[in-house]
């Protein structure tokens, strides 16, 4: 593995984000926040062009540290687009624990250092999604992390703001110790860094008599020793990042301590992330197709505790987190709550996907049927991941546009008392009439979240119940695994109707209740344009969810399809029969 | 722009209408009928244009290709390999498919697909002609309404609805549709919502048609599992192979294409099911004489011109369907027939000039039935035939009956006012058209069309009267664009062929013993009655309305008078058609001609039942000397002086409070279907309340339990959540451990 001058070239957008954050972090002496923004914008714009020009589906390019495929492309891409979108919502949060100082003195809205750290949250978050190496990896988790403290800690600056910001720094690093722990374990078993090596050496053991490495020589039984531990430790890692069980209690006060926007950010990115580190895992035990390597029984174990530890963590997160939102009043502890118990749906497209490998390599590691069933799961997960992300963002959009409201107050009282932010269930009282835009477009956001249809999240449950229903279905026998599968299936349904209960709460506050309070909508205009833009994009997908399908889908099948080996440029010629293949089910789909 | 770009104005226009009136309605204030008026007149224009250039690529003459052009404007959902049909399977017939795989897994794809042919391009111009007439007329009837705005979305919402479902090119967006004018029906029926006969006349138009709606629904799932696509059209699968779409020309093409037997003939009876929910035929047509107490011009667009015809629509679009199953076919027609002599009798004693009108395009409308379940060309196209001069005189009509409520101050009873003809007499005149034409006298529009259904009748009745061209329209039905080649020559054999043999032995339901010359003679005698019965009230209703002394009831005051220009206007426009529409299309044969090359008329089965137009002067006699003993029998009665006069209690006897009831149909229901099932719902929702709401409970108390026990540990302090968390991730590493 060597670095070169090509490497940087794949990662020109990240090093174009980190010089937008340079230009932000120093202008921030000068100019306001909103240069700090505009400067955020047009890195963003430039990377997204710039990475749009790079190759993507196909052929995947992998360059020291760094592999570019159609996985990675299309995680920049969300991570880009949602990263704009939220840049807008970030600009417009102008949540008053931000503007007051402890003097009483207000100063300006923010400061310029705000859109260099979320323009560094960005390019970390789009290097976990290239990492082809285990540093690499581990450093752009962190390189999430550590920029999500400083968010958190600049917005808000009152007690609950800085308990909200502390709690999520101990635990971040907790978390990150855990996951640290995942690393250091496969590189123990693989004897590299490098992901590809260790999924080579992973699917190798047990078919060749020893395998000798850097790091001495492992043996099946002491793979069996270290899988559980890896496994434990790395799904703490994405778990605490995707804000699943056991790794979720931090979100609800975190959320709550925070401001909307940063909200908006907490319950999507990192996500993002959790939800690549498991995908990788996954690829793991997965040979590059066309390689024809046989897949050892330590890779099958590996995959088959791999699904069932993330179908058991998918149905307890997704539980918990309606159950618990069930119960709450305060608007963003709710809405973390709803984040707990996503991390739970997307978790199911995992556990399918690491299923659906697990019977493809037991067929011998290359049949294409079960390659394009696996394709499902991890895509299902990806189309959901973008279609929670445009409702999520459009969600915190309108309530960071909202702001605040004002306070019951009498004309004949002298002064007006100041004004209240907007924190419970009852805030959103008669929305419909006062706001009626904010409150068209949360209803749809909070349908689109419940899951019904013609909302994109409709198409997502959907397709997440299909391929968790896809595995095993040919098979002859009702086998275990379907049993599981069927039985995950049933969770969801059933969490789908529960989370409906206080989806449509918040839809019969906006459009069945009054109230004699105003709301003022005293957030920036640009977090108003967010929403619109995502209730835009809501409702295209809702008309034409199959471009976002095949995109999705495309990038998971390159995930458990192709991993690159180390040093390749690009893929040798035999991968291309089986691109015409998955290019035909794709078709029919 | 080409057609099918075209084709996407008509629906688009009056939607953008509809959003604009939604959006800017009150700000609009007393122009709000604006975007609806030019957004109709626009679509008008181009479904005109449209028809033009079908009939154009038709090519015209005796045998005009089949025009089929279908624009795919996106697919909405795909499942990959829904259906896999079984060997021996309709969907799977070889032939059918075309490649190798027949029997290959097909996706189920809901494309959003529309198609211009002559069936949809003419119900197009019907809809949006008739639908910007009476958007103008609405601007003098709905003037002072505070729901102006909302009326004007409504009717453009509607004409989108409308024009989307003759458009459609797909079952499941044909339902869609179906549903939305359902649902624009009911708003429109409802208009007046605080009234409370409006709103249970809403409700209850609304609950008869799901009736109907749940026949469409199963007729959809059942041709899904027999054909394997719910596509009108032909579409190309990724490896190059066609799927045969329902009405496509290959399916068409085919003799053995679709199926006869138990199936087929399920799917058509639960098709006619939903078309005699939507249009208003026996036993679910009691919900139109109370949808008239939405405001006049929607009853005339909706109730009578347009959403109404949607069933003769679907019967007549899935024509080969009904084809292979000859018990579903003379089914159709006796439904039709029994429902227009039974709708005319009872439009002889109502005092509602509404519902006289009503009960009118019941009865018409059982005429469209009749003559579409004869199963012939003739048939068919006279179905339609009628169907538009029905559209021009019924709506004509309405709006008559609407100009006098207006100037009568909502009064509607024929009995309180009379001999209007002096005070407006443009809508005397103009509603005596329209009647003429109803009751079928030479030359208006009724006539012609009447004639001709009464003429498909005549030859299933008397088959030896008319020589059917059997064999001389064999037809060699080509694919262009697909594969430029001649697919299948056009035998004369399979389960079609029985349609034209009354006593085929080979019946495969009980249905089919049904189609016998006799029925079919006495269903022709009972189209005569009604024809007769059709010109007696029709202008039993003309008398009391408008001669006799002039009578104003006191609810009009003191300015009773004729209506503005721009309500009359629509009346003199649609006189015109209403005159001569019949006429015209009749003498030159363009209209048959024209939807001959519909491509569900082009199957071999239906033109094989081709025969030349004649005019059947023995028929015209008939038809003409029934009306004329109609109109007599009602000058006798009502004219003149005598309009409010007692003469039909004494004529009818003790039939009269028979008919006033309406034949008792809706205590009838009442009582057999209304009353049980309210007695079982009580029955439910006493259990609801005692048993299932306790499980609910317990269930939804299981969530909120849960997240009680979750919540302690929820207890905000972090050194707490290291720990659970630190905790939980050693439980996950010894369980896996465990398990090895």
């Amino acid at each position: 593995m060597t670095t070169s001058f090509e490497t940087f070239l794949l990662l020109a957008p990240e090093l174009v984000l980190i010089l937008a954050a340079l230009v932000a972090f120093l202008a921030s002496a000068f100019a306001g926040l909103r240069a700090g923004w505009l400067v955020a914008i047009l890195g963003l714009g430039l990377a997204l062009m710039i990475s749009g020009d790079q190759p993507t589906a196909g052929a995947a390019v992998s360059s020291g540290p760094v592999t570019l495929d159609g996985f990675s492309a299309f995680m920049r891409m969300l991570i880009y687009t949602g990263g704009l979108v939220l840049c807008l919502v970030q600009a417009g949060d102008r949540f008053r624990a931000a503007v007051q100082t402890d003097s009483g003195g207000v100063h300006r809205h923010g400061s310029g250092e705000e859109a260099g750290t979320f323009l560094i949250l960005l390019a970390g978050l789009s290097l976990v999604g290239l990492a082809n190496d285990l540093v690499l990896l581990f450093v752009g988790l962190e390189l999430v992390s550590i920029p999500t403290y400083i968010l958190l800690s600049l917005k808000r600056s009152d007690a609950a703001g800085q308990e909200a910001s502390l709690k999520y720094f101990y635990l971040s690093l907790i978390a990150s110790a855990l996951f640290l722990y995942a690393v250091v374990c496969l590189y123990g078993l693989g004897g590299s860094t490098s992901l590809a090596a260790i999924g080579s050496q992973l699917r190798s053991l047990g078919t060749t008599p020893v395998a000798t490495t850097v790091v001495g020589t492992i043996t099946p039984s002491m793979a069996a020793v270290l899988l559980p531990v890896t496994l434990g430790m790395a799904l703490a890692g994405a778990a605490f990042r995707m804000a699943a069980v056991p790794m979720h209690f931090y979100a609800p006060d975190v959320y709550q301590g925070t401001s909307p926007g940063n909200a908006a950010v907490l319950s999507t990115l990192p996500k993002i992330a959790g939800v690549v580190v498991l995908a990788r895992l996954v690829a793991l035990a997965i040979p590059p197709l066309g390689n024809g390597q046989p897949v050892g029984p330590v890779a099958e174990t590996f995959l088959a505790e791999l699904w069932h530890l993330v179908a058991v963590v998918a149905a307890i997160t997704m539980t918990v987190g309606n159950c618990m939102a069930l119960m709450q009043t305060n608007l963003r502890r709710l809405l973390a709550c709803s984040s707990i118990a996503h991390a739970g749906y997307l978790l199911v497209g995992i556990a399918a996907a690491a299923a659906a490998s697990s019977s493809a390599s037991s067929l011998g590691g290359n049949s294409l049927t079960a390659a394009s069933a696996s394709l499902d799961g991890l895509g299902a997960t990806l189309f959901y991941l973008a279609t929670y992300l445009a409702a999520t963002i459009g969600i915190f959009g309108g309530l960071t546009y909202l702001g605040h409201r004002w306070p019951e107050w009498s004309a004949t009282s002298q002064d007006r008392p100041p004004l209240e932010e907007i924190e419970t269930i009852d805030d959103l009282n008669g929305l419909a009439s006062t706001n009626p835009v904010v409150a068209l477009s949360l209803a749809v956001f909070l349908l689109s979240l419940a899951g019904i249809p013609p909302f994109p999240g409709f198409w997502g449950k959907l397709s997440l119940v299909t391929s968790a229903l896809g595995i095993d279905s040919g098979a002859a026998v009702f086998g275990d695994r379907q049993s599981w599968f069927i039985g995950l299936t049933v969770v969801l349904v059933l969490n789908a109707a529960i989370a409906a209960g206080y989806y449509l709460r918040l839809i019969t506050a906006m459009y069945f209740k009054t109230t004699d309070k105003g709301t003022q909508a005293d957030g920036g205009l640009s977090a108003g344009l967010a929403m619109v833009v995502c209730l835009v994009v809501v409702l295209s997908f809702s008309l034409r969810p199959r471009g976002l399908f095949t995109s999705a889908s495309e990038a998971g099948s390159t995930l458990t399809g192709t991993l690159v080996t180390d040093v390749a440029d690009t893929m040798p010629g035999p991968d291309e029969p089986i691109d015409l293949t998955m290019q035909a089910s794709l078709e029919e789909f | 722009m080409s057609p099918s770009q075209l084709l996407i104005l008509v629906p688009l226009l009056p939607l953008l209408a509809a959003l604009a009136t939604v959006i800017a309605g009150r700000r609009l204030g007393s122009r709000a009928h604006l975007p609806a008026v030019f957004g109709i007149a626009a679509a008008a224009i181009v479904a005109v244009s449209l028809v033009i250039t079908t009939a154009r690529s038709s090519g015209g003459g005796e045998n005009p290709r089949p025009v089929d052009m279908v624009t795919t404007l996106w697919e909405w959902a795909t499942v990959a390999d829904a259906y896999e049909p079984e060997a021996g399977s309709p969907a799977a017939v070889p032939g059918t498919a075309i490649g190798a795989d027949a029997h290959a897994a097909r996706p189920l794809s809901i494309a959003v697909a529309l198609r211009l042919d002559p069936l949809t391009a003419t119900m197009l111009a019907i809809i949006t002609g008739v639908g910007l007439l009476v958007a103008v007329y609405s601007i003098g009837y709905m003037h002072d309404d505070p729901g102006y705005p909302r009326f004007f979305a409504l009717v453009a919402m509607f004409v989108f609805s409308m024009s989307m479902l003759v458009a459609a090119s797909n079952f499941l967006l044909v339902y869609v549709f179906w549903e939305a004018v359902g649902a624009c029906s009911y708003l429109l029926i409802g208009f007046w919502f605080s009234k409370p006969e409006a709103a249970r006349a809403a409700k209850k138009a609304f609950l008869v048609n799901r009736v109907g709606d749940f026949g469409l629904a199963i007729g959809v799932f059942l041709l899904w599992l027999t054909y394997g696509t719910l596509d009108f059209h032909d579409t190309l699968s990724p490896d190059g192979t066609i799927l045969p779409g329902i009405l496509g020309q290959t399916r068409l093409a085919d003799v053995s294409g679709y199926v006869g037997g138990l199936v087929g003939t399920a799917i058509c009876l639960l098709l006619l099911l939903a078309a005699c929910g939507k249009s208003a035929q026996l036993p679910l047509h009691v919900w139109l004489p109370d949808a008239m107490e939405g405001p006049t011009p929607a009853s005339a667009l909706i109730h009578a011109a347009t959403m109404v015809t949607a069933g003769i629509y679907l019967i007549a679009r899935c024509a080969p369907l009904y084809m292979a199953c000859p018990g579903a076919l003379v089914t159709v027609s006796i439904i039709g027939t029994t429902t227009a002599l039974v709708a005319a009798l009872i439009g002889t004693v109502q005092n509602d000039l509404k519902r006289v009108l009503a009960y009118s395009t019941i009865s018409q409308l059982g005429y469209m039935f009749a003559s579409l379940g004869t199963g012939t060309l003739l048939g068919f196209t006279a179905a339609i035939f009628h169907l538009l001069t029905h559209a021009f005189f019924k709506a004509l009509l309405f709006l008559g009956a609407g100009s006098v409520m207006h100037s009568m101050g909502g009064v509607i009873d024929m009995r309180r006012f009379g001999g209007l003809r002096k005070l407006m007499p443009i809508t005397a005149v103009t509603f005596l058209i329209g009647s003429l034409a109803l009751a079928g006298i030479a030359p208006f529009a009724g006539f012609f069309s009447k004639d001709e259904i009464l003429a498909s009748l005549h030859s299933k009745g008397w088959p030896d009267a008319h020589h059917a061209a059997t064999g001389e329209h064999h037809a060699l039905l080509t694919t262009p664009g697909l594969t430029g080649q001649t697919i299948h020559d056009v035998g004369y054999r399979g389960v079609s062929a029985q349609s034209d043999h009354a006593l085929s032995s080979s019946a495969a339901t009980g249905l089919d013993a049904l189609n016998q010359p006799f029925v079919w003679q006495l269903l022709f005698w009972m189209a005569l009655i009604t024809a007769g019965l059709t010109a007696f009230y029709t202008f039993r209703a003309v008398f009391m309305t408008f001669t006799g002394p002039l009578r104003v009831p006191e609810e009009a005051g003191h300015h009773a008078h004729e209506s503005p220009p721009v309500m009359t206007l629509p009346l003199l426009i649609l006189a015109v058609p209403a005159t001569l529409a019949g006429l015209v299309l009749f003498s030159t044969e363009s209209l048959s001609h024209f939807l001959a090359a519909t491509p569900s008329f082009t199957a071999p089965s239906v033109l094989e039942t081709a025969t030349p137009a004649v005019f059947h002067w023995d028929l015209a006699i008939q038809g003409t000397l029934a009306a004329a003993l109609g109109i007599v029998l009602a000058a006798v009665g009502h004219l003149g002086r005598r309009s409010d006069g007692p003469q039909m209690e004494r004529w009818l006897g003790p039939f009269r409070p028979f008919l006033e009831h309406r034949m008792f149909i809706d205590q009838l229901y009442v009582g057999l279907i209304v009353k049980p099932l309210e007695a079982i719902a009580f029955l439910a929702a006493m259990f609801d309340r005692a048993f299932i709401d306790g499980i609910v409970r317990g269930v939804a108390w299981l969530p909120v339990a849960t997240g009680a026990v979750v919540r302690r540990l929820q207890s905000g302090m972090v050194q707490r959540y290291a720990l659970a968390g630190v905790i939980g991730v050693l439980a996950i590493i010894v369980i896996l451990a465990w398990r090895l």
